[in-house]
């Protein structure tokens, strides 16, 4: 590790590094966790009617959730520094705490983490919270106002001189570990574990009227996501990737008319709904796809919704990333040509492969690291659709020019609108083709 | 006439779980599909709905070959299972929806409900909860609602008596019966065989995919089923 720093970080002081890492790894660590880590709780379900005692079941609780790869990385990341170099500065006693004092953060995240899930199940403000907390802390940074870095140094610079101060950390994390054991003994109801009951009121899309029963397929599949936790999350996640025009969009491109990567980047901002969503279309609806099937809907309606549904995602998407416009007038060309071919093309690879999709999907989990019902048409498919507009930007960018190119993608987009009837046909068609199958999978819920 | 099977056979490796020569239903028959686990009744019903594709044979709806036409889900209506249920819908918007299919509007559909009143028992209406929140005989309830909402010709239930308290179950008894003065085509499979004598008109029993016995319901025929299954 210490040649790393000196590779990177050449000409400073390695310690120096190392101290402003820490808290730096711990705060990142956290958001992670807050995102990734599994609430152990349902695990505990089947034991609660059994003879054993709430002090037995809590523990295990709280033992259970120490298993995670969150536990293990920290221990290989900071415990071969420390233990080299800190004990060769510092001596053993100062080494002794700085490990006390990470194993510590560790647990204290660990369960911090946990607790804060608990008291927040299914809250989105809390997942959104933290992401502005993250963009706030990474400007703070940026701007020099405040450094987690210079603080991590400073805290641990203290350590290493007032070596006591490290039972600071493992007071925290003590105190966390009681925190949530006690608000997991006075809660150790099935009820009180699950998420919160709210109080659900009817709504109604009266606008989605006019498109008859495509329409009302269409409000169903909007209050499918908005009251679902698995496909809430992945439109969420798609809502994040409007960011990716600050990574790509730059300056330099933008002059030289060098389209191709912020190309990438706009079909993928303007049709992100179409893909993450997209690809496990029909699969979202697997748990009463039956009951759809017999049901007086016909295909070619049941067909035009999802149409209905991407093609709204992509508008709103796009009228979202029109700021980007403020940068340049050419990113809204760029954009513009991405939203034609995504609610032109995007659309219609999307639905054929979704015809390919035999894989129930519980919707009462969440979307990360989720890998329920994704097979590999669901990964095929990104393939032809994130490829195809350079397919026809890059002969056309490197024969005539790059606007050329941009208008040939939008024409494409506008073909397919254009001839959608033939495309719903085709689809109706494909669909018919597998119905049996794809119902006869998403009946084989595991 | 309303459905004709012929030669329908259904296989899974190797294994057939549906084998049927011939069976009509005229229209207005009351019929109770009975059979221990695994006799082939919800095959037949999910290959009735086109659920399934036969391995062979052909199911006529009407004169009319079901598998791969529209045409019957004009007239049929069906509840088997929780599948058939969108559960994230209140049960309000899951009625005014599959209301909506057959071109009824909210008024319509809040009309019809207010017979069920007594069979709901004041617990599906204006409760503010998701279809997937209630409990497994309340959704039941709101399935058989919802297939006869439809006003069928043709209904089909698999297991309308399962999971309902004894009340319900009198009820749905009682109106099973109306239906039956309305001409209605009415299918179910039951395990409870008081029920389906008491219901139904026929009944037909099924084994390993076979029809064994076919009976139009007498003073006798509770006896006859109960001793062919305690044998």
């Amino acid at each position: 590790m210490e040649m790393l720093i000196e590779k990177l970080l050449p000409g400073k002081n390695v310690i120096l590094v190392f101290n402003g890492m820490i808290l730096y790894y711990f705060a990142i660590d956290f958001l992670a966790r807050l995102q990734l880590q599994e609430l152990p709780t349902l695990a505990v379900v089947p034991y609660l009617h059994l003879n054993i005692p709430k002090r037995k079941l809590v523990t295990f609780l709280n033992v259970r959730a120490a298993f995670t790869a969150f536990n293990v990385l920290p221990l290989f990341i900071f415990f071969p520094f420390c233990i080299l170099h800190i004990s060769e500065s510092y001596g053993p006693l100062v080494c002794i705490m700085y490990l006390l004092s990470i194993f510590s953060l560790m647990v204290f995240n660990n369960y911090a983490a946990l607790y804060f899930k608990r008291i927040t199940a299914e809250n989105t403000k809390a997942v959104l919270s933290g992401l502005i907390f993250l963009i706030t802390i990474a400007l703070l940074e940026y701007l020099n106002l405040f450094s987690i870095a210079s603080l991590s140094d400073r805290i641990f610079e203290y350590i290493s001189i007032q070596p006591a101060a490290g039972l600071v950390f493992v007071c925290m994390a003590a105190l966390m570990f009681f925190i949530n054991d006690r608000y997991l003994k006075g809660n150790l109801y099935i009820e009180e574990l699950q998420s919160d009951v709210q109080k659900r009121s009817a709504s109604d899309y009266p606008f989605l009227d006019r498109f008859g029963e495509a329409g009302a397929l269409a409000a169903l599949e909007i209050k499918l996501i908005l009251r679902n936790k698995r496909p809430r999350a992945t439109v969420m996640k798609g809502l994040i990737f409007i960011f990716y025009g600050l990574l790509f969009y730059k300056q330099k491109m933008l002059e030289n008319n060098d389209f191709t990567m912020m190309l990438f980047a706009a079909v993928f901002m303007t049709g992100n709904v179409t893909i993450l969503y997209g690809q496990f279309m029909f699969g979202w609806q697997s748990a009463e796809f039956d009951g759809l099937l017999v049901s007086k809907i016909s295909i070619k309606s049941f067909i035009k919704a999802k149409f209905l549904m991407l093609t709204m995602a992509s508008t709103a998407l796009t009228l979202i990333v029109s700021l980007y416009g403020l940068i340049s007038w050419k990113i809204l060309l760029i954009q513009f040509a991405a939203y034609l071919y995504s609610i032109g093309v995007s659309t219609v690879i999307v639905l054929y492969f979704a015809t390919k999709n035999y894989k129930y999907i519980d919707l009462s989990k969440g979307a990360s690291l989720n890998w329920q019902g994704v097979g590999a048409t669901s990964l095929l498919m990104s393939i032809p659709l994130l490829l195809t507009p350079f397919i026809i930007y890059t002969p056309i960018a490197l024969l005539s020019n790059p606007y050329w190119a941009l208008g040939c993608i939008a024409l494409t987009g506008i073909a397919g609108c254009l001839t959608r009837n033939f495309w719903i046909d085709f689809l109706v068609a494909a669909f018919d083709k597998r119905k049996y199958k794809i119902a006869s999978g998403f009946r084989e819920r595991s | 006439m309303i459905l004709e099977i012929t030669h329908l056979k259904k296989t899974y490796a190797g294994r057939t779980v549906v084998d049927i020569e011939h069976l009509t239903v005229s229209a207005g028959d009351t019929i109770g599909l009975v059979g221990n686990n695994g006799a082939g009744k919800t095959t037949l019903f999910r290959m009735i709905l086109d659920l399934i594709r036969p391995s062979s044979g052909e199911i006529l709806s009407r004169s009319k070959t079901v598998a791969g036409n529209d045409h019957w889900k004009d007239y049929t209506s069906s509840y088997l299972d929780e599948g058939f249920l969108i559960d994230y819908l209140t049960p309000q918007e899951y009625f005014v929806f599959i209301g909506s299919l057959h071109h009824m509007h909210v008024t319509d559909v809040m009309e019809h409900l207010q017979q069920y009143e007594d069979f709901f028992n004041g617990e599906i209406l204006n409760k503010d909860k998701y279809i997937r929140d209630y409990s497994k005989g309340n959704q039941n309830k709101i399935g058989i609602a919802a297939a006869l909402l439809q006003k069928p010709a043709l209904l089909i239930l698999d297991e309308p008596f399962a999971n309902l308290d004894p009340t319900t179950q009198i009820r749905l008894k009682a109106h099973l019966k109306t239906l039956r003065s309305d001409h209605v085509t009415t299918l179910i499979s039951s395990h409870d065989l008081n029920h389906v004598t008491d219901v139904c008109t026929r009944i037909i029993l099924m084994e390993k995919g076979e029809i064994i016995k076919d009976l139009h319901t007498d003073r006798n025929t509770l006896a006859e089923l109960e001793a062919y299954f305690s044998e």
